[in-house]
């Protein structure tokens, strides 16, 4: 089957394409039964209907191609429940020849545009800005958000937050002079305490006929609104004014000291006043932080001021050696509680060579859909033009397609049960009878709520099959398809209020057919699956090894759907469903996604947050780069990522999705010196240089957070980009020992891997 | 007779006011210090016959007041030289020894080495052959230099820090428009040059910090709305030099009535804003300049309407002088203890519990400005004026005062605006020419050396230019053992002045009616025991009242007092901000400012004969006749213009000339109102009798530390009952006239 091209109509990857149609044959199956769905992608074939769906009253799944119709009583079939349903009154003119569109068998992903039942509020964004920074990093801070302001529509809302030792909330609409509110940054403050202070209406943001309930705190009667967040058209000059006098926070600090930064207060803050500023659902609405150190002030401290206490390490998490994480991770995750009542996300914009506290503040990104881009300083290119894709306009490059106000609902067949998500969403409370006993992720429900998603974002849904062993003897031929309708109702970016219905169907099969099965199998759904359920494990799982559990998934992967005599290594055989598999687990393993020890804490849920919101062809990127080889003999072509590639007449191009290197042999590099791309009887020469810089541009073009390139030479300092992700085939094999279910524990090259691998398949 | 009784008016005031000549010709001036009584009972038994308070006024800044330099002391290398043991500095009034090598104390007799460096030999009659050249040595007022041994740390720069409201009512009287109009005006007068700094806070519900850093181009605002717990937005720049930061503080000045143009909000957080501004200052220490328009609402001292009428005349009256909560108290204890002179600017629309808030100036060495009803149009004028004497008046810094006086005698009890910090350490955080203070002398032996007795005052202080200085005062007082002549040495004025401070310490403990009962007890005792000492003449004239020459305006005074706005009737009679701020008024004034509003002076206007409103050459302003302060002596054709030291009252007869009117007002007396709230004086007309009485106004009001607004009042027209409580002669419902006073005091005296 062609995942990837099925992919390209719904915006669909499962990890298994066939299911057994029992739980116990379902079980042996080892990978988990999953969805991975982009609700937001883009397809440009995809109808956009004028008007309501129309849902089955039993089970509220929408109308879809795999409905039955009887266009002669005017009554469809829903597929999931088996009711008749009456088509409504507007429906009555409908026949075989004349069918409403999301009956057309191949428009099975469809959207619907629908009332609005809240009036409509431009785009709102507070600015959350870190002031604890040297001048110079906060000069290229502000210098990239005047850039991006630049770029905003005028009619979109903006709101400007400070913080250091306290926090300051500009008033822009007070034009007499700079003037700000100051919250003191060791307080702690609810909401309702900073509304109140703020003196803003709760969620009306000064609408006629919204105001908040009487008795509720607010302005004195006839006075004027304060103004914090507003058009930019009308404060443009009081926010630029703010942006150029603002200062690095001057309190002073001690060298034995960290700055006093109140990055959770600051947040609470700003959380607040977005919550009481735009009315619930009305429009896309985010706070953007940007901060470039960690929290020493307030709620929300991830370490001391004093010097001499460290910042924790995945060795103080690992061993509960880290005094402020459980506390401070509590309160982010109040903060992200708060944020997705009101649908309203936050990202972080963390530029700092140390930690910042991402790895606390992960959550709050991770529930309300929010983007965040990690680097070394505020005059990275990956932060400014990370910034500026965030305001791009459809057309424009770079476009992310930004849409907001989701909620994103699954409907499964009978006989499958819902058994959690994985994902950049929060939970919703809501009874279904597809929930699942055991819960994986985001469980108890078959409802979510994404308060920003973009084109990219994908959810990974984990099924349970319920079904008994007989069922497809007792239900006979008509039920050898399942079907699993996706719904997602959400703001776009247009400021429309939609409805994708993405509808797709599969088979049941006998689970004994494992070679049926098998040719249903993902291999690359199935990795980006186990990439995020092996992380999520890692962080909810007391003491979870993540390499063993992979492993020995692995292992039992290859005993059920290997072709092997018992003992004999050398019989081993992989089917072509699952040849690559072993080789997608044996880089996960030496990915920072599973490997934390070489990384903060930061860096750890960076990858992972950006491993949880991305589709499969991209996470495939992140967990095995992509290398491929430029040179005279043809066009380009993948190689393997080894270092058997490197070749002195060949320039590479790997993308390891956060960076993409470009890598030039050392003849290539050589004669790049000597400038002979420059002579037009070299012009080939000039064509292999020229053609990975415009790949790599494409990269960064189309993906978010914009990588960085490396451009390097063999020999080169910088070639360690590439060298450190290569399998290190010719530099040494390691004959490890092994434990019967672990494959190895140090860097082993792919070969020694497999050959473990085959060993312990075979065992009996 | 009513005329024969001695009055204080015309020529008499001046002489009647007039200090006794000096019992030294070294002696300070009695500006500086004025002794009730010019001499020292020799012994207990003698001063126990003297009801009347033996003490002294001080008015340390009275030189600036009248504009005279003081001496500087030039140092030799060995410093300051004092009494070893007493501490007292060098004076006319010291003894030398041992050819010069030795000194004796004045004040505690110790023998003194003097250091080398020192030295100087004695001519024929024991004085130091450089005496002349060394004002310590022949002037009763000099000054020091204070070396580096007089300071805790480096002398601090002038701080004028303001704490302004800016609620509903302070933008609509327009207090804030002429506050800040009259701060911008005075930025280049400002004492200090290059080291002013200034600060400023505005608050309505919410206190309101301005970053006046000098790099800015405007200033930032930063708004803080906890009120429970209020901390500092920045740890710099709301505090700032004010050459640095010139233009930022005049944008902001400029940009502060706008900023609250559409300010609705009627409550007012004025605890935490002053707790605020404690915070931001206290660093350093300084001015604090409040001016307060709405009730104190929010916070920490928010003020509760107990004006209650009940509790006049019972054991709970005087607490309604005394600050409600305890916050004040402790808030101006701290304020002087960081060296913070608040000074309130009470400009409220009504009640605003004055008892409490003027706890703050009493403890700081602070003033307290009160503008009933402010109201731009009105009264701007006054504020502006005596806002520009406050910010630009000779100021000292983070001083403390110290009074000695011979041995066997002591200071039992200080008096005026300031925090007793030790048994006779005064601190007064700033002081100026406007601050006087009153020191009550006991006896702490039986007896004192016959003699001279001595009182030195000492005033440690930074000036605006940053020298740390002592400013030094020292007078010799003869030591008497006859009763004759502690009468005869009595300065009524001073006396006046000591009496009035008494009162008002006497009125935070007592009812009313018992601070007036303590006030004529001591005048009526001292009659008493002057009867008793001249029986033979009272034998000679049993039914006359006899007394002293020198006590000859005591009564009137003491009458003049008891009538005054802190003392007179009860709960309705005076409104209670009112009272409590005529109280703050005598309690920190000097004698001249006592005197007169204990017996105003009552100016005919109506005559022109004779120079009085003209400019003379010399710069003299010659005074108009004088009538004495009763309506009987009122002319209905005349105008008179009433002089308290805090108005001006322009009373207007009914049948007063169309042409002076009309020259005054630019109006008949037809058309001139019956309600005369309304009618200004100033700025003149171009009349002969407007420019004279605006030369008057002029000539009277230089020198004082408040602007004394005009107040138009027409005969029997309603209005006249307001300055009916003036005329000190005169029977009110609550007060007798001079005469009946008289008479009661002669019948009391005359009573075995
Ligand atoms: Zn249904
Ligand atoms: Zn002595």
């Amino acid at each position: 089957m062609d995942f990837v091209a099925l992919e390209d109509i719904d915006g669909v990857r499962l990890t298994w394409n066939i299911w057994p149609n029992s739980k116990l044959e379902a079980t042996k199956c080892v990978i988990p039964f999953a969805s991975v769905y982009t609700p937001n992608k883009r397809l440009p074939s995809m109808p956009v209907l004028p008007y309501e769906p129309i849902p089955c009253k039993q089970c509220s799944a929408i109308l879809n191609p795999y409905a039955r119709v009887d266009f002669y009583s005017k009554v469809w079939i829903c597929p999931f429940c088996h009711s008749r349903n009456h088509f409504p009154a507007h429906y009555q003119g409908i026949s075989d020849t004349s069918m409403p569109a999301e009956l057309y068998p191949n428009y099975c992903t469809i959207e619907y545009t629908l009332p609005k039942s809240v009036a409509p509020h431009p785009p709102a964004y507070i600015f959350l800005i870190d002031t604890c920074v040297s001048e110079d990093e906060l000069g290229a801070c502000k210098a990239a958000i005047m850039q991006a302001i630049q770029t905003l529509p005028e009619y979109a809302y903006v709101g400007l937050v400070t913080f250091g030792t306290h926090v300051h909330v500009y008033e822009l609409g007070f034009t007499e002079c700079s003037k700000c509110y100051v919250f003191r940054g060791s307080k702690e403050y609810t909401s309702q305490q900073i509304v109140e202070q703020l003196g803003v209406r709760g969620g009306a943001a000064g609408r006629p006929g919204q105001a908040g309930a009487p008795g509720q705190a607010g302005p004195q009667p006839g006075a004027p609104q304060r103004r914090f967040l507003m058009p930019l058209s009308e404060c443009e000059f009081t926010l630029t004014t703010a942006l150029e006098e603002l200062q690095k926070d001057s309190y002073p600090v001690i060298a034995t000291h960290r700055p006093a930064r109140c990055t959770g207060t600051a947040m609470q803050v700003a959380t607040a006043l977005l919550g009481a500023s735009v009315p619930i659902g009305s429009c896309a609405a985010r706070v953007l932080l940007f901060v470039g150190g960690p929290c020493t002030e307030g709620s929300g401290k991830v370490v001391n001021r004093e010097l001499t206490e460290e910042i924790r390490s995945h060795k103080d998490l690992a061993k509960d050696g880290a005094p402020h994480y459980r506390k401070a991770k509590k309160f982010y995750d109040g903060i992200a509680a708060e944020l997705v009542a009101h649908g309203h996300a936050l990202d972080i914009f963390a530029c700092a060579l140390d930690q910042v506290g991402v790895a606390e503040m992960k959550d709050v990104v991770m529930t309300t859909g929010g983007l965040t881009v990690q680097t070394d300083t505020f005059h990275n290119i990956v932060f400014r033009d990370s910034l500026k894709r965030l305001f791009s306009r459809d057309g424009e490059d770079g476009f992310l397609g930004l849409s907001s106000n989701a909620t994103f609902e699954v409907i499964p067949s009978r006989d499958i049960k819902v058994a959690g998500l994985l994902g950049p969403a929060a939970r919703v409370e809501k009874k279904s009878p597809h929930i699942a006993d055991v819960e994986v992720g985001l469980g108890g429900t078959t409802t979510w709520k994404l308060c920003s998603l973009d084109s990219e974002t994908s959810l990974a849904v984990l099924y349970e099959i319920t079904a008994t062993a007989n069922r497809e003897a007792a239900d006979g031929q008509a039920n050898s398809q399942f079907f699993l309708q996706f719904i997602t109702r959400y703001l776009h970016w247009t400021g429309e209020l939609r409805c994708r219905v993405t509808t797709v169907t599969r088979r049941w099969m006998d689970g004994s057919q494992v070679g049926e099965i098998i040719t249903g199998f993902d291999q690359e759904a199935a990795a980006v699956l186990m990439g995020r359920l092996a992380t999520h494990k890692m962080e909810t799982e007391e003491d979870f090894d993540a390499t063993r559990w992979l492993d020995r998934a692995l292992i039992r992967l290859a005993q059920r759907f290997g072709d092997y005599r018992k003992d004999d290594p050398q019989s081993f055989n992989l089917r072509p469903e699952l040849s690559f598999y072993p080789q997608f687990m044996f880089h996960l393993r030496r990915s920072p996604f599973v490997q934390v020890f070489g990384n903060s804490p930061d860096e750890t849920a960076y990858y992972r947050m950006a491993l949880f919101r991305v589709a499969v062809p991209d996470a495939m990127v992140m967990i095995q780069p992509q290398l491929t080889a430029y040179h005279f003999n043809g066009p380009p072509e993948p190689v393997l990522l080894d270092v058997s590639s490197i070749l002195p007449e060949r320039v590479l191009l790997l993308d390891a999705y956060f960076y993409v290197v470009v890598f030039h042999g050392t003849t290539i590099a050589q004669w790049r010196k000597a400038e002979y791309h420059l002579q037009p009887e070299h012009a080939a020469f000039a064509q292999v240089l020229a053609a990975p810089q415009a790949e790599a541009k494409d990269i960064v073009r189309r993906r978010f957070p914009v990588p960085k390139i490396v451009d390097c030479d063999h020999n080169g300092s910088q070639a360690r980009f590439l060298l450190v992700k290569l399998n290190p085939s010719s530099t040494y094999t390691s004959a490890t020992p092994m434990s019967a279910e672990v494959i190895n524990t140090d860097d082993v090259s792919l070969a020694t891997f497999t050959e473990h691998l085959k060993r312990l398949a075979v065992q009996s | 007779d009513p005329n024969a009784l001695p009055r204080p008016v015309g020529e008499q005031l001046e002489r009647a006011r007039t200090p006794h000549a000096r019992a030294d010709p070294a002696n300070c001036s009695p500006d500086n210090m004025r002794m009730t009584v010019n001499a020292i009972p020799a012994t207990t038994a003698l001063r126990s016959r003297m009801p009347l308070p033996l003490g002294v006024v001080v008015h340390p800044m009275a030189d600036e007041a009248h504009g005279r330099c003081v001496p500087v002391v030039q140092l030799s290398s060995a410093g300051i030289v004092r009494c070893r043991r007493c501490r007292t500095y060098m004076s006319p009034f010291i003894q030398w020894t041992d050819a010069g090598r030795r000194f004796k104390c004045n004040v505690c007799s110790m023998l003194n080495e003097i250091p080398v460096e020192y030295f100087c030999s004695l001519d024929q009659n024991g004085r130091r052959r450089d005496a002349e050249e060394r004002p310590e040595l022949s002037q009763g007022t000099v000054e020091y230099v204070a070396p580096a041994d007089y300071m805790v740390r480096a002398p601090m720069p002038p701080v004028y820090f303001f704490l302004i409201d800016v609620s509903y009512s302070a933008v609509a009287s327009g207090m804030l428009a002429t506050v800040a109009a009259t701060i911008k005006s005075c930025l280049d007068s400002l004492p200090g040059d290059e080291r002013t700094l200034v600060g400023f806070i505005t608050f309505d519900s919410s206190l309101h910090f301005y970053n006046l850093k000098s790099s800015l181009t405007q200033p930032q605002m930063l708004v803080v709305t906890e009120l429970d717990d209020p901390f500092v937005p920045l740890p710099d720049d709301l505090l700032v030099n004010l050459r640095d930061s010139r233009q930022v503080v005049e944008a902001l000045l400029d940009a502060l009535p706008g900023n609250f143009a559409g300010n609705t909000v009627v409550e007012s957080a004025m605890g935490p804003a002053l707790q605020a501004a404690f915070m931001v200052t206290s660093h350093i220490g300084g001015k604090l300049l409040l001016f307060q328009s709405s009730v104190p609402s929010l916070g920490v001292g928010k003020v509760k309407n107990r004006e209650n009428l009940s509790a006049y005349g019972t054991e709970r009256e005087p607490a309604l002088r005394n600050p409600d909560d305890p916050f004040f108290k402790r808030y101006a204890a701290e304020c002087s203890r960081v060296q913070i002179t608040v000074d309130v600017f009470a400009l409220c629309q009504q009640y605003c519990d004055l008892a409490s808030l003027a706890a703050i100036p009493r403890y700081t060495c602070g003033e307290l400005y009160y503008y009933p009803g402010f109201l731009a149009q009105r009264d701007g004028p006054r504020l502006s004026a005596e806002l520009r004497r406050n910010l630009t008046r000779p100021t000292a810094w983070e001083a403390v005062m110290r009074v000695r006086c011979s041995k066997g005698l002591r200071i039992s009890a200080f008096h005026g605006h300031f925090f007793n910090r030790s048994t006779d350490l005064l601190a007064l955080p700033t002081c100026d020419p406007d601050k006087a203070f009153a020191m009550e002398i006991t006896h702490e032996e039986g007896m004192v050396q016959p003699g001279m007795a001595y009182v030195q005052c000492a005033l440690l202080y930074t000036n605006s230019i940053g020298e740390r200085r002592i400013r030094v005062h020292t007078m010799a007082v003869p030591v008497v053992s006859e009763l004759s002549d502690l009468f005869n040495a009595t300065d009524a004025g001073a006396t006046t002045c000591m009496l009035a401070k008494l009162s008002v310490e006497k009125y935070l403990s007592s009812r009313l009616d018992e601070t007036r009962q303590a006030l004529h007890s001591r005048l009526f005792g001292a009659l008493k025991e002057f009867r008793i000492m001249n029986s033979s003449a009272a034998l000679r004239a049993p039914n006359k009242l006899i007394f002293p020459e020198t006590y000859k305006y005591l009564p009137v005074w003491t009458l003049g007092l008891m009538k005054c706005a802190a003392f007179r009737g009860g709960a309705k009679d005076v409104n209670a901000d009112e009272r409590i701020a005529v109280g703050h008024y005598l309690m920190g004034s000097g004698v001249d400012a006592v005197l007169r509003l204990a017996y105003p002076a009552a100016y005919m206007l109506h005559d022109p004969a004779g120079p009085w409103g003209v400019q003379q050459e010399d710069g003299a302003v010659p005074l108009p006749p004088a009538v004495p302060l009763t309506l009987a002596a009122l002319s209905e054709a005349g105008a008179y213009l009433l002089d308290t030291g805090r108005v001006f009252v322009l009373w207007v007869g009914r049948a007063i000339s169309p042409q002076w009117c009309m020259e005054v007002f630019g109006t008949d007396p037809i058309s001139l109102p019956q309600d005369t709230s309304g009618v200004v004086v100033e700025p003149g007309r171009d009349a002969p009798m407007s420019r004279r009485l605006n030369t008057l106004l002029r000539a009277l009001r230089t020198g004082r530390s408040l602007h004394q607004q005009v107040f138009v009042v027409r005969q029997g027209s309603g209005l006249d009952a307001h300055v009916l409580p003036y005329f000190v002669e005169d029977r009110s419902p609550a007060t007798q006239s001079y005469t009946d006073y008289v008479v009661a005091l002669h019948k009391a005296v005359m009573a075995k």
